[in-house]
């Protein structure tokens, strides 16, 4: 079937060192554009609404983007965490938002919704690794 | 009604910048909904497949935490 034999090549083609590399930093790079470039629309916005909704909600919460704390163990984890995101991520922390008031009702809140952005992010970066190396 | 100013700091719903919903089930509600959202995504590839998984998803997560909070009610804290 026509269908079938172009959905073989573009994975054929998209397996390749280079173009998985590319897939993969886009991915983490901008939620949902691993996916756009292997051709799911529909994927790739509800993970870019999804998970920039997420952070943008973390911020907004009054949560706290982590440092890179290695005498922290758990501060230098959810700092792993936050990374996930990619380009929103380096926007907040450019744009000093994130620092985060442990006094505010919602910090832990927005500290929730800042790290399971950042790890669902990285979930979806190995899901259009999978679909790229024509696994899914 | 409470008795301290809306811009009292000892108001419960006392919030700087922003005012944000603080709802405990709100902020649940929206948390379970996005995450069940790109779960679905990664989870099934046609439409009507991840919208069955996300809503049953979306469920589990608020009937969880309704029981857990129940459950967990008695407790002395």
């Amino acid at each position: 079937m026509p269908s079938k034999t172009t959905t073989a090549e573009t994975a054929r083609a998209s397996a390749e060192p280079g173009t998985l590399a590319l897939v993969c930093v886009a991915a983490w790079l901008v939620p949902g554009a691993g996916h756009l470039y292997l051709g799911r629309r529909q994927k790739a916005t509800v993970f870019f609404v999804a998970l920039v909704l997420l952070f943008g909600l973390g911020l907004l919460l009054e949560g706290r983007i982590f440092p890179f704390e290695l005498s922290e163990p758990l501060v230098g984890l959810a700092a792993i965490a936050d990374l996930g995101l990619g380009l929103p991520w380096m926007v907040a922390r450019l744009a000093g938002a994130g620092a985060g008031t442990v006094t505010a009702v919602t910090y832990e809140y927005g500290n929730t919704f800042l790290i399971v952005a950042g790890l669902l992010n990285y979930l979806v970066v190995l899901d259009a690794f999978d679909v790229a190396m024509g696994r899914k | 009604m409470s008795p301290w100013g809306a811009n009292d700091p000892r108001r419960r719903s006392f919030r700087r910048g922003a005012a944000l919903v603080t709802s405990h089930l709100a902020l649940l509600a929206v948390f379970a909904l996005l995450v069940s959202a790109v779960f679905a995504a990664l989870m099934r590839d046609e439409p009507r497949e991840q919208i069955r998984t996300g809503g049953l998803m979306f469920g589990g997560f608020l009937g969880v935490a309704i029981v857990l909070s129940w459950l967990l009610y008695p407790l002395p804290l």
